[in-house]
Formats: structure tokens, C-alpha cells, sequence
């Protein structure tokens, strides 16, 4: 979305015209949904942390800098509460349900069934490696590999220091290749 | 006389090789990173190992969102509820208030003005004390998060 449409339709949300929110949470709903499978490893409990995350984001746009860029402010909020839905009772990280909900893509369907199924494996085996990682290992991950955050943006998301970035990126790849090393995977 | 010999690089850092990996570094780091890779097959492994992670993540596939499955109606309802509570009660107090000083007005007998104004009065009371014993049980119900 234009910087310039953003702020406008920003700007008439936070004089309370809802209807201007619309355009806002469908640009940034499937990032923001990705964020939060890979957060919580289920897209049932991803929805309700979107869901939760684009009302609270609504109700905060009073105080939203516009100077600032939307997305990062938006992504804070979602992993937020994304970690509070972990924390609490509600929600665990479980791959149960996601592997069957995966969108086919039309190479694999074209590299024939075996291909398929090893593909599949692999994606299974890295999607259990990323649930034993833990969240704060996966949430930097999710964000610099998934949706492509620059340093600077990721620094503001997760409210860390910007040279400490490269340095939790390493600890998470390391952590990861670990934990898949663990699960018998061949990495080079 | 100089007896030191050719000064050695100091090391590539895990953070440096990270920054090269994600397109962070400037152009003198990155130039450094490149003579170290030059010289090092430990590094280049370790490189290509995590070049070939990343390229792992991002090739992970999700459920597609469409506006069949969007989260939007729920938002919009959920943004929307506040002022439909407004306006509800807003109504029932104008209607309470009209009702009463038209009740107490008119010209039906002290009797009937005092029982019909006990009922309501009571049934007023009544649905107080089960709202407010709803919410103090919200507060320390240890179930209030379970979804049926």
C-alpha cells in the first residue's frame, strides 16, 4: 500500500471513521497472519491473535505517530499478542492442525507425488524445528525471513537495541540448525 | 628494523557474517567478509549452511487469506459493538426518565403509583445485584478463558 493512501485512510480512522479501516487490515492481514502462524503453529489461535491484534491496533491509532511507518507499529501489537496468548492458558504452539491446512503450491503438484512427499517432510521437520526453538527465537526469525524486516524495522518491533539484531539472528539460525541437526536433518 | 610479520585479519564475527548474509552490511564490511569467505572454507560451509536455512524458511507455504476467510467482519463487528451499547442504553434511560415523570405525573391513585413504582424499583435492584454478582464472579473464576 502507498505511504500517501496509508496515512490518509490513518488519518480518518483515528477520527473515529471505521469504515476507512477496512483497506488497512486487508493490506497487512496476510502478512499479519503469517506472523502469527509461525508464532503459534496453528492457524485457529493465529486468527484470534490477528483478530485481537487489529481491534487493539484500532483502538491505540489515537496515539499513533504518523510520522512513523504503520507496518512495524502493527506487527509490535500483533506479536504482543501473539506472546500474551501463548503465555496465558489459551493458547500453546502446536503444528497439529497445520500441516493439512497448508496451501498447495502448483510446482510441488508439477515435481510429481514423490517429490511432494519429501518436500512435505521437509517442511514438517522445519516447522518442528521451529516449535522447539522457543517464541523469542522464532518471532525474529518469522520477521526477517518471512516477511523481510530490515535491522532497523525488526529493532522497533521487537523493542531491542538495533545492533543486537544480528546477534539474536545468529543465536535463533544456530538454535534452529540445532534442533534440526537433533531431528537427524542434513544441513551442508 | 620492522619484525613483525604480515598483519592477520582479525576474524569474520557471527554477527558480521549475519549482516552479509541478510544484505545489512556497509560496503567496508562487506568487502571484509568476502576476503574472509576468500580465505576460510569454514566459513563459506557455515555461509552456505545458513543460506540454505533461510532459503528453507522462506519457502514455507501458509493458508492463503481471502476475503472469504478474512478476520475484517469479526474487526468490524468488534469496533462497532461500543456504539450499539451506547445507543441502547442511552434509549432506555430517555424512555425511564419520559416513562417515570409521566407515571408520576398522571392522574392514577398514590396506591398504584406506589406498587407499580415498588415493582420497578425491584426488578431494577434485582437485575443490578445479578450483574454485579456476575461480574464479581468474572474477576476470580478460574474458567472465565476456557472456550466451549
Amino acid at each position: 500500500m502507498q505511504r500517501q493512501l496509508e496515512l490518509e485512510l490513518i488519518r480518518k480512522c483515528k477520527a473515529g471513521q471505521s469504515r476507512f479501516y477496512e483497506p488497512l487490515v486487508r493490506a497487512y492481514e496476510p502478512a499479519g497472519m503469517r506472523l502469527a502462524i509461525a508464532m503459534m503453529g496453528n492457524a485457529e489461535d493465529a486468527k484470534d491473535a490477528l483478530q485481537m491484534a487489529f481491534i487493539k491496533t484500532y483502538d491505540t491509532l489515537p496515539r499513533f505517530d504518523l510520522r512513523r511507518p504503520f507496518g512495524p507499529w502493527f506487527f509490535q501489537i500483533l506479536r504482543n499478542q501473539c506472546r500474551d496468548m501463548l503465555r496465558s492458558r489459551k493458547a500453546k504452539f502446536t503444528t497439529e492442525a497445520l500441516d493439512e491446512r497448508l496451501e498447495q503450491r502448483p510446482a510441488d503438484v508439477e515435481r510429481g507425488p514423490e517429490r511432494m512427499r519429501e518436500r512435505n517432510a521437509a517442511k514438517e521437520l522445519l516447522w518442528r524445528g521451529l516449535e522447539k526453538i522457543g517464541t523469542e527465537h522464532r518471532e525474529i526469525l518469522v520477521l526477517k525471513e518471512l516477511e523481510g524486516f530490515r535491522y532497523s524495522e525488526i529493532a522497533q518491533i521487537l523493542e531491542i537495541p538495533e545492533g543486537t539484531v544480528a546477534s539474536r539472528l545468529y543465536h535463533a539460525r544456530h538454535a534452529l540448525r540445532q534442533a534440526l541437526v537433533d531431528m537427524n536433518a542434513e544441513y551442508p | 628494523m620492522d619484525t613483525a610479520g604480515p598483519k592477520r585479519p582479525t576474524p569474520i564475527t557471527t554477527e558480521e557474517l549475519m549482516r552479509y548474509l541478510d544484505g545489512e552490511s556497509s560496503p567496508e564490511e562487506r568487502e571484509r567478509v568476502e576476503r574472509g569467505l576468500e580465505s576460510s572454507t569454514e566459513l563459506q560451509r557455515e555461509l552456505a549452511m545458513y543460506r540454505a536455512l533461510k532459503s528453507d524458511i522462506q519457502d514455507l507455504s501458509f493458508p492463503p487469506v481471502n476475503a472469504r476467510n478474512s478476520v475484517w467482519d469479526q474487526v468490524n463487528t468488534r469496533l462497532n459493538r461500543p456504539f450499539g451499547w451506547i445507543l441502547l442504553i442511552s434509549g432506555l434511560v430517555i424512555w425511564m426518565v419520559y416513562g417515570s415523570w409521566v407515571f408520576t405525573t398522571s392522574a392514577a391513585s398514590p396506591w398504584e403509583k406506589i406498587g407499580t413504582g415498588a415493582i420497578a424499583i425491584g426488578m431494577l435492584m434485582l437485575l443490578a445485584s445479578v450483574i454485579w454478582e456476575r461480574m464479581r464472579e468474572l474477576e476470580t473464576d478460574p474458567y472465565r478463558n476456557v472456550q466451549r
